[in-house]
């Protein structure tokens, strides 16, 4: 009845794609005084995006149902780190930080893409 | 939202291995001139191997430097030769690393307020 408009699901794939990465950049900056650990990243969204392969939903059983435009991100972690100290960890704190503020674009781009899609929808709806 | 959750906690996890650290470097600091004296070493280790990607600190060691003699006969824990042993911390050093872990606990808690403000973010287009 309700096929949810492909730009919901991309907003959303996007905020998911910017906390999951929220998440690990977190990960890095905690860990920034940890002897051997490696700095991680997601995959850039975009590349994601034109792969085609991060969105859909996989039928991996005879009685799953795939709704049109439904959201899965399975995303690839990279090993994203930048010179190595001497202690085996390569967490620059400089790059974790531009890494945020680009999280942090993203997230807010899709939360006023949703936002200003809800509000069209609503409008199509008569409400106001 | 579940990511973002999880980041909060590691970016706690991340704060109180800097307070830690930090209050070990007061502790080094104070004792500067306790005779006999080892300097206290901080050591990060990643929580759980392959786990939740918090950070804490390892058990505590000592710094096995060799303690300075230093010359004074009329001290009350000279020994015959007039000499006793001082304590290995070296303030310069001390106070870098207080500064390291003063802009490391400062990249956590940008981390944790990043964190909620998504989160909000994300509550706040519920809240139309």
């Amino acid at each position: 009845m309700f096929q949810q408009p492909e730009i919901l699901a991309t907003a959303s794939a996007l905020a998911r794609h910017s906390s999951q990465r929220q998440s690990l950049v977190a990960e890095n900056i905690a860990n920034a005084d940890t002897p051997g650990y490696r700095s991680r990243d997601l995959d850039d969204f975009a590349a994601l995006f034109e792969s085609g392969s991060g969105f859909d939903l996989r039928a991996t059983r005879p009685s799953h149902r795939i709704l049109a435009g439904g959201t899965a991100a399975p995303m690839r972690v990279i090993e994203a780190g930048g010179s190595m100290s001497p202690n085996g960890n390569d967490v620059s704190l400089e790059d974790e930080m531009l890494r945020a503020a680009s999280i942090r674009q993203d997230h807010d781009l899709a939360l006023a893409v949703y936002r200003a899609s809800l509000g069209i929808l609503r409008t199509s709806l008569g409400r106001v | 939202m579940v990511d973002l959750t999880q980041s909060f906690g590691i970016s706690a996890s991340g704060m109180k291995a800097q307070a830690m650290r930090l209050r070990h470097v007061a502790e080094n600091v104070a004792n500067v001139d306790t005779p006999g004296f080892r300097r206290k070493l901080t050591t990060f280790e990643a929580a759980a191997q392959g786990g939740d990607g918090m950070v804490r600190l390892g058990p505590d060691r000592l710094d096995p430097t060799d303690l300075p003699k230093i010359y004074a006969p009329g001290h009350p824990m000279a020994g015959a030769d007039g000499y006793y042993a001082g304590s290995n911390v070296n303030i310069v050093v001390e106070l870098a690393d207080g500064r390291e872990a003063q802009r490391s606990y400062e990249a956590n808690l940008r981390m944790f307020d990043q964190s909620r403000q998504m989160a909000r973010g994300l509550i706040d287009l519920l809240k139309r």
